[in-house]
């Protein structure tokens, strides 16, 4: 089925509301998940495999600073979903590039790296450019770069299936670095087993928008329901008492 | 020529005009005193049309002699071709209900992008008679419905058949012969995201300017329908209705709580239409200049504010008691302009020591009607991008201090009082309506929306005071690593100490709070009168009364239809 990209603002925002995350991630989690659907890079099949696990990180840690200087930074994110902790990862990576000319910061322990794209395209239109890198998969590894120049208003993306075996090191591990000073650019090398190799530019991004804009997004209605379904939990049940407030006859 | 940077430059830094104060401007009572002006939305539509010369005709006109059946208008405007499709059904008297949860109209609506075909009028005849329960797609780009005035249609119908006019007094008395129930825009139920709209048709890039033309077309098909089923009750005696009585009907709306959220959920809009209002009035104050004319204009607006005014009915106590204080307000004005009027400065610091919130606020929308020539220009620069951006830079004490400064309302609120934190604003599970609880629900309280951005500011205040004393040299990216829970409130404040005016400066969860203020604040922008508040959750106003028809297109345009009062009865209607 078709819906508006702003229908589906609204429920996913209604669907971590829900899922107990709280103002301001909420509406992060909607917009990197929009973000990443709106511009071809699948971000409700992303969401789909997360929707199990939805509400986990309730009880989990924070992210914490485990290492600290003035150009770097390892957090650890206590095996989150990138939806509500990695922007502050990349905010703190901005910063620190702007003191230094040049950051890293390490995240470990964190899922669903892939909607990371949206933080790094809001960072990439304040006028700083900024790169991820993270490897994905227990069995199949595979790898992800994204990039944005200072000032540009899209990201390219690369991935690639490698023959890589898995690292306890870096499952759930990405590695951002941001520059203040230059233009970083990140597309995969044409390693050495590497296949399936995907490279979305700047410009693709820019044309899968601009096709959403105009058409709407497409959702399987199973997934439209359980997104819908899962934001009820923030509505109040119908009753007399209810109806006292409301703004009608 | 007004571009963005002029208006930064007439805003900010040291060739900056004498804007109003946040402080005085964002009190909600004050907000909630507004009234419609030349920069309302439906002003800024009209003139748009009136001066474009955009062609407007009906390709189809299926209705029954009883009115019932389907109407097309084309719609040609400089840069693109619409379709204004209505549904017209019998409603039984006892279906008619105006709540968000009717599931059945009189009239259902959609504007919809380029020509009609019969396959796709079929497919909207499917869906739009539904409204919530059916779905479009992004070719329309607003859905709406009405139900008749039940005091007035009949009544207007029944004249035109034996040949007289409707009397004015009952004309005055309703002002309308439909009233909007709900007008959807913005991507609801599969329409065109507001992206697509402000894009790629520049004709409708104005905020809310497609949804306030729906209701100008529905006006326009009021006295078309009422006439036709007049014409075919009797056709021996039928008589048009006269131009200038239709001029004086709009069309009524009700609105309750739930443009509530919109303002608290769109700050930066909401603070951007007041930059253009309040830039409005400094440019007079400064740039306006005072000859015989204007105070002759002057004169005539005021005495027909107090008429207006005058001519507003509406069982509310408490705006009843307002009206009779703006009439006395404008009488005094009168006195006071005949006597020692000699600057702007002079009028408005006369008007805030001696009227009512609504007089100085009748005095405001005067003064804009007296300058297009430094009012208009603005209309364009209503539209914002709409991003709250963290300062990941930006240092704690820094930090501390804009909230300090910016938010100081919300640091003296004692949200700890008795009844401060009292009110919960939710979505009900019926249509997710917004409503209004009490925290001692503690349900309500559990699900409620963020509204309380005093409070949350409060909060986050105080853990960045505790967090600053142990890391004075932290920025904010470090402080939403520590404290992610606070991120939304830190990216809040840091956007809106970007804007001049910032957030509306109340305590939404107190027990006292007047949603009421918030409605009719963004009434104001959108253009209403008649102002007829039925509870401190709801109120019911008029559109579009006094606008010109669909066929004053292409004829002589004063743009003379601000705070409009009845016209003399000039036919039979007896």
């Amino acid at each position: 089925m078709n819906i508006s990209m702003n229908e589906l603002k609204a429920a996913l925002r209604r669907c971590f509301e829900a899922s107990h995350y709280f103002v301001g991630n909420y509406e992060d989690a909607a917009n990197m998940i929009l973000w990443l659907e709106k511009h071809g890079l699948k971000g409700l099949a992303e969401l789909e495999r997360l929707l199990p696990y939805i509400t986990d990180d309730t009880d989990k840690l924070l992210s914490s600073v485990l290492y600290e200087d003035s150009s770097s930074a390892i957090i650890d994110s206590h095996g989150r979903s990138a939806l509500n902790c990695i922007a502050a990862s990349v905010d703190l990576a901005h910063a620190k590039a702007l003191i230094s000319g040049i950051a890293t910061v390490t995240v470990h322990h964190c899922h669903n790296r892939m909607f990371i794209l949206k933080a790094l395209t809001d960072r990439g239109r304040c006028g700083i450019s900024i790169a991820a890198y993270w490897q994905n998969g227990s069995h199949t590894v595979t790898e992800h770069a994204a990039a944005i120049r200072a000032g540009a208003r899209y990201p390219s993306y690369s991935e690639a299936l490698t023959n890589l075996s898995a690292s306890t090191d870096l499952k759930q591990t990405l590695t951002i670095i941001c520059s203040s000073r230059v233009d970083l650019t990140a597309s995969l090398q044409l390693s050495k087993g590497n296949r399936n190799a995907r490279h979305m530019s700047a410009e693709e991004v820019a044309e899968n928008k601009a096709n959403s804009v105009e058409h709407g997004i497409e959702i399987e209605p199973e997934l439209w329901q359980r997104i819908n379904q899962i934001g009820t939990g923030i509505l109040v049940e119908n009753n007399d008492q209810s109806r006292q407030g409301a703004g009608g006859r | 020529m007004t571009t963005a940077a002029t208006i930064q430059n007439s805003m900010r830094g040291n060739n900056a005009l004498p804007l109003r104060p946040a402080n005085q401007v964002m009190n909600l009572e004050r907000l909630g005193s507004f009234h419609q002006s030349r920069l309302s939305f439906m002003r800024t539509l009209v003139r748009r049309i009136m001066r474009e010369r955009w062609q407007i005709e009906p390709t189809r006109f299926d209705l029954d002699d009883d009115g019932y059946g389907t109407v097309v208008y084309e719609v040609q405007a400089p840069n693109g071709l619409f379709s204004f499709v209505l549904f017209s059904h019998y409603l039984a008297l006892e279906n008619r209900n105006d709540r968000v949860i009717a599931t059945q109209w009189d009239l259902t609506m959609a504007l919809v992008e380029g020509p009609v075909d019969q396959l796709y009028l079929e497919r909207l005849k499917q869906n739009v008679p539904l409204q919530e329960a059916g779905r479009v797609d992004p070719r329309v780009f607003v859905l709406s419905r009405a139900n008749r005035s039940a005091r007035i249609f009949d009544y207007v119908v029944d004249q035109l058949a034996r040949g007289a006019q409707p009397d004015v007094e009952q004309i005055s008395k309703v002002g309308y012969l439909y009233r909007t129930t709900a007008v959807y825009g913005s991507g609801k139920l599969g329409m065109a995201d507001w992206e697509k709209v402000s894009t790629k048709h520049k004709d409708f890039s104005r905020p809310f300017a497609s949804e306030m033309f729906v209701c100008w077309m529905l006006r326009n098909f009021s006295f078309l329908q009422a006439e036709h089923i007049a014409r075919h009750k009797s056709p021996d005696t039928f008589q048009a209705m006269q131009p200038e009585l239709k001029r004086h009907f709009g069309i009524g709306n009700s609105t309750g709580l739930g443009m509530a959220p919109f303002l608290v959920n769109h700050p930066m809009l909401i603070s951007n239409w007041i930059e253009m209002r309040e830039l409005a009035l400094a440019r007079i104050r400064v740039l306006g200049g005072i000859n015989g004319r204007v105070k002759e204009t002057l004169t005539t607006l005021i005495d027909r504010c107090a008429q207006h005014t005058r001519d507003t009915a509406t069982d509310d106590e408490s705006q009843t008691e307002k009206n009779l204080q703006v009439v006395v307000d404008l009488n005094a004005m009168q006195t006071y302009v005949a006597t020692s009027f000699d600057t702007w400065d002079g009028l408005i610091a006369w008007s805030e020591q001696h009227c009512s919130l609504q007089g100085q606020e009748m005095l405001v929308s005067i003064m804009l009607e007296i300058y297009p020539e430094l009012v208009d220009d603005l209309e364009d620069f209503h539209s914002v991008d709409e991003i709250l951006d963290l300062d990941p830079i930006m240092p704690l004490e820094q930090l501390k201090e804009v909230i300090e400064t910016r938010y100081n309302w919300a640091l003296a609120t004692d949200f700890s009082a008795d009844g401060a934190r009292e009110t919960c604003w939710y979505r009900s599970e019926e249509k997710m309506e917004p409503r209004l609880g009490n925290s001692a629900d503690e349900e309500a309280k559990h699900k409620q929306m963020a509204m309380g951005v005093g409070y949350a500011v409060s909060k986050c205040y105080d853990q960045l005071c505790a967090y600053l004393t142990l890391n004075p040299d932290h920025n904010t990216a470090r402080f939403m690593v520590a404290r992610p829970k606070m991120r939304g409130i830190v990216r809040r404040i840091q956007s809106m100490n970007r804007c001049i005016y910032g957030d509306i400066q109340a305590n939404l969860l107190d027990r006292n709070v007047l949603p009421i203020h918030l409605l009719r604040c963004k009434l104001a922008f959108f253009g209403v009168g008649k102002f007829d508040p039925r509870s401190r959750l709801w109120v019911r106003n008029t559109m579009f009364q006094g606008a010109p028809l669909l066929e004053d297109i292409g004829k002589a345009f004063e743009d003379d239809w601000f705070m409009p009062v009845a016209p003399e009865q000039s036919g039979n209607c007896s």
